[in-house]
């Protein structure tokens, strides 16, 4: 029967088929022993592909990891975290500040205040060595003049019916003013100044020099418009020579100017833009400077220059207008954003984008020109295998050299002789949160008693499987704005309930605390999809609920968790977490001007003390203090307890043993050498000197 | 035929109006916005959210948003927040990247589905029948991620050879047929795992139609009649007892467009359905309503030669002419 045989021959010969087909791939020995160019070709697994390969747009840390070889920036962070030149071979900062001069005003001694007569006071100051003046370096007169600007007012009022904004012309006389250049940046200027000249700023009245048609120019705004004192602090760098972008074109100024206008230009939508908001200009001083002023002290400000730098001659208006032009887009609305380049990009870095297939991999290959000698490994590939469990494979059969660890995993593959690891410490901690708005979250004993309540080493044992370490306060450990000699809370459920009965809150008849007929009792929160988070809720829950302290859980997802309640300062507490990065500035997660809503200073957190600190810190542009400064709002916050502190996650990374470094010394002698981790944990601060070989062999040192 | 062609295809152009609209309010109900207005970096102002807003047209009126959006998707103009790619070119080159996934996983069903369910129903409660019944019903019931991982395992372990990806990683420059062969083998894990749940249903689809053929009146005259077994059976009883399954084949349709996020992630398959997947969790709305509106059209295509196809060939059924 024809349709009895066809039912039975078609499944057969289907998968005959399809077994056949075995016998025709490389098996695992051939692709890695059989291989010789496997040596020098590093093949690193991601769950995630990479969106934009362009370091103004790109904001995930795939694309940042395929950007972070093709592109450059000025400078980066050294093995111990300082920063070191890449770009810029060196960097000088320094201030210029102004100081308006009015018309009305009148020096101490009663007479009026010209700019060259205060000029002249002030030089004679400074040769009678005045520790005001100790940082000028020169002081200039620079003249007034006018300009009309547009300003946007939002009109209130009975009057105006329902607000609306609306744009008024404004004529802002600019007055002379006088500009001094300081050797550093000094944030105390204008205060031993003004001490100098018995407090003739406070004396400046900017309203005096703005004109409108409608009175609606406040103080404020008029001191925006014309700012009585004025911080300028002033990066210059100076620009390694001979450095060619990977298409040949020599690097100079003229592509950090464009760089930073296309992250600028509203246009391209870049995510970047808060970071170069400060920024007031980028001045190309001739081919290899570059003078990057500031509009205000803001010391955080000068890491942004790690970015890559772009090739101004492949992405200027003219280059745009023809990309465009051939892919049939509109000429005028056509961005950097929609450039061909983003697929394709070219950087100084060194490994030079060669292929990108979406979602399965990234291959790059050296650069032979690279300014600092070609990498030592051939191809460098990005493979996506969003499955942990399959990219655990790939890496045991040594078709990836990497893989990153489950912490359950940890234990087990930590001592593996097939692999060496690296263990880091996260930036981001995992915290509780408390909504001091709540009358019961405001008393500082009542927070202490909670985080006494729970056993944080526990959670790291049980939770985490030991992937992770304690935390006292706000800042990455690794940095030295982290304060060592901060102690964590203890775990002491006993002392925890002593600190609620000296709070007032004792246990009823039934074992809950109360105070005043009142239960303590709340709601704890986070968001799903976070196992951690879940059980360190869980955890807590348990342990407050022994002290008597009716707790409620609820884990919602994220977006609503987020908008509704987070953003919105309808919650009792939370458990988060902050990722950090590595400058000292906590402005908008502790100062007390970032509680409303939609900013993240949600908890509520108030120190007057600390406000100023924060404050103060941003302006720091000297380590030193800063460091100082950084350790003393640490333990402010600690003693404060907004938060408590949990844990800081710990990863561990498997690297084939047979990656090593290879160096040439100037006799031409190799040297291979192991991997050394920078101060974060980071693998990579020598990835230009990595190399497989057949068998390791170190060489002694 | 014709006008009758004619009201079938304006009732369906109705239905995929509805489906546009409800599909692109669902997707803009849904908490949450565009990874890109929702950034990890707290330094960002409201106003410089408030432009991404704009220039992804979010801050419109949502039926504004309806109008631009379809006239964009017409033109060819949509594109992912994501990347600012082209919403067209990358979907196509996902579904080629699909497709044989889909092909051959299908062949597998059908090619497995009818011997196993006819069997099945030949031989009822045979040591076979119940033998096939308790593997189906396994199959039916295992976590398709989990027998992933045991499949990947053992053929890993066992065989040493590459089974993830479209094509052995890092393998160039091979003649044609060498190519051809290692995407072959690199599509027989995931087909098979594709296929296991459809084997499963489909066949018990099969057994039950062919036994409620096998034990009707006409299928009792052929035997009646003398005829030998195997005519009774696959001549009289499967023509009959395929009949529901002609259906089948309008409805595999939309099946295309759809590829399965689990097989795809854990074979690191870049497919259509991780295309759809991930944007939906970083609300890439261009590509998200696009996909829907896709898979709405696919069906309906389906629905409509499902409907054409039993016209052709059971003569029983006839639309009824327009009065």
């Amino acid at each position: 029967m024809r349709v009895k045989q066809i039912l039975i021959l078609a499944p057969t010969l289907v998968s005959l088929f399809l077994i056949q087909s075995y016998f025709w791939v490389p098996n695992f020995e051939d692709q890695v022993k059989g291989d010789p160019g496997r040596l020098t070709r590093y093949i690193e697994t991601s769950i995630g592909d990479a969106s934009i390969l362009n370091p103004t747009l790109a904001a995930d840390s795939a694309s940042a990891a395929i950007n972070g070889l093709v592109f450059e920036g000025l400078i980066d962070r050294d093995l111990d975290l300082s920063f070191r030149g890449r770009l810029a071979e060196s960097w000088d900062i320094f201030e210029e500040a102004y100081l308006v001069v009015g018309e009305a005003q009148y020096l101490p001694d009663g007479s009026r205040v010209t700019p060259d007569r205060l000029l002249r006071d002030l030089e004679r100051a400074r040769a009678a060595g005045n520790p005001a003046l100790r940082l000028v370096e020169k002081m200039e007169v620079v003249p007034g003049g006018s300009r009309v600007e547009q300003i946007e007012v939002t009109a209130e009022g009975p009057e105006s019916g329902k607000p609306g904004k609306h744009t008024v012309s404004v004529t802002v006389h600019q007055p002379p003013r006088i500009m001094f250049t300081l050797r550093e940046v000094d944030q105390d200027f204008f205060i031993k100044l003004n001490r100098l000249l018995k407090g003739y700023t406070d004396r400046v009245d900017p309203l005096r020099f703005v004109e409108a048609s409608e009175p609606v120019v406040t103080r404020e705004r008029a001191a925006a418009l014309v700012p009585p004192i004025e911080h300028n602090p002033v990066v210059l760098f100076q620009l390694r020579k001979g450095i060619h972008f990977q298409d040949g074109h020599e690097f100079d100024s003229g592509d950090v100017k464009f760089t930073y206008e296309t992250i600028m230009a509203p246009a391209n939508l870049s995510p970047r833009v808060p970071d170069f908001e400060p920024v007031k200009t980028v001045e190309p001083i001739g081919r290899y400077a570059v003078k990057i002023t500031y509009k205000r002290l803001f010391e955080p400000g000068f890491q942004t220059w790690g970015m890559g730098i772009l090739p101004e001659h492949l992405l200027n208006r003219a280059r745009l207008r023809e990309q465009a032009i051939r892919m049939g887009r509109n000429p005028e609305t056509f961005s950097v954003r929609d450039s061909p380049f983003n697929r394709a990009p070219i950087g100084t870095g060194p490994f030079r984008f060669n292929e990108w297939k979406t979602d399965q991999f990234i291959r790059l290959t050296r650069f032979a020109d690279y300014w600092e000698g070609a990498p030592n490994l051939h191809a460098y590939l990005f493979r996506i295998i969003p499955d942990p469990l399959t990219a655990e494979l790939t890496f045991y059969a040594g078709t990836s050299d990497a893989y990153p660890a489950q912490p359950y995993q940890v234990e087990r593959l930590k001592h593996d002789p097939r692999f060496q690891s690296f263990s880091r410490l996260g930036l981001g901690y995992t915290y509780i949160g408390y909504n001091m708005r709540r009358p019961i979250f405001q008393d500082v004993r009542v927070r202490r008693a909670l985080g006494m309540a729970i056993n944080v080493q526990e959670i790291i044992k049980y939770v985490l499987y030991g992937q992770a370490e304690r935390t006292t306060g706000p800042y990455p450990k690794q940095t030295e704005f982290y304060n060592p000699k901060v102690q964590p809370l203890p775990y002491d459920p006993e002392g925890a309930l002593r600190l609620l009965a000296e709070a007032g809150w004792t246990r009823n008849a039934d074992g809950w605390l109360e105070k005043d007929g009142h239960p303590l009792a709340f709601t704890l929160i986070t968001n799903s999809g976070n196992e951690i988070r879940k059980s360190v809720m869980v955890v807590a829950q348990n342990a407050w609920r022994q002290l008597g302290i009716k707790v409620e859980t609820l884990t919602m997802e994220w977006a609503v968790f987020i908008n509704e309640r987070v953003d919105k300062g309808d919650f009792d507490a939370v458990v988060l977490g902050w990722a950090m990065g590595l400058d000292a500035d906590l402005y908008q997660i502790f100062h007390s001007s970032q509680r409303g809503h939609f900013q993240l200073n949600f908890v509520g957190y108030e120190n007057r003390e600390a406000d100023t600190l924060m404050l103060r810190i941003r302006q720091e542009y000297n380590h030193e203090r800063q460091v100082a400064m950084a350790r003393d709002l640490h333990r402010l916050i600690a003693d404060d307890q907004p938060y408590t502190f949990l844990f800081v996650g710990k990863s561990l990374v498997l690297l084939d043993r047979k990656v090593i470094r290879m160096v040439r010394d100037a006799d031409g002698t190799l040297r291979y050498l192991p991997i050394v981790p920078d101060k974060l944990g980071g693998i990579k601060f020598h990835f230009n000197q990595w190399i497989k070989t057949a068998e390791p062999v170190l060489t002694a040192h | 035929m014709l006008s009758v062609l004619l009201r079938i295809g304006s009732k369906k152009l109705w239905t995929l109006f509805f489906i546009s609209v409800i599909s692109f309010g669902v997707i803009h109900l849904a908490p949450g916005e565009p990874s890109q207005i929702d950034p990890l970096n707290p330094r960002f102002t409201p106003e410089q959210l408030e432009r991404y807003r704009k220039a992804f047209g979010l801050d419109q009126p949502l039926s504004v948003q309806y109008v631009e959006f379809y006239r964009k998707l017409f033109t060819g103009e949509l594109r992912s927040f994501k990347d600012n790619q082209p919403v067209l070119p990358k979907i196509v080159e996902r579904f080629w990247n699909s497709f044989p996934l889909f092909l051959v996983g299908t062949i597998l069903i059908w090619c497995y589905a009818f011997p196993l369910g006819i069997t099945g129903a030949i031989r009822r409660n045979s040591l076979l029948d119940k033998m096939t019944t308790v593997v189906v019903f396994a199959l039916i019931s295992i976590p398709g991620f989990y027998l992933a991982y045991l499949l990947i395992i053992f053929v890993v372990e066992n065989f040493h050879v590459d089974v993830i990806g479209i094509r052995t990683f890092g393998r160039g420059g091979v003649p044609a047929v060498l190519g051809l062969m290692d995407r072959t083998w690199h599509l027989v894990l995931p087909s098979v795992l594709g296929a296991t749940a459809g084997v499963a249903v489909l066949s018990r689809y099969v057994r039950s139609q062919m036994l409620e053929v096998i034990n009707s009146d006409y299928v009792r005259t052929a035997r009646a009649k003398g005829l030998d077994e195997n005519t009774v059976l696959y001549k009289h009883a499967l023509r009959n007892g395929l009949l529901p399954f002609v259906t089948m084949i309008g409805l595999l349709i939309p099946g295309m467009i759809g590829g399965s996020v689990i097989i795809e992630t854990i074979f690191a398959w870049p497919g259509i359905g991780r295309l759809g997947y991930e944007a939906i969790l970083s609300r890439d709305y261009p590509i998200v309503i696009t996909l829907n509106f896709m898979a709405a059209v696919l069906t309906l295509v389906g629905t409509l030669l499902s409907d054409l196809l039993y016209m052709v060939v059971d003569p029983r059924i006839r639309l009824e002419k327009a009065e």
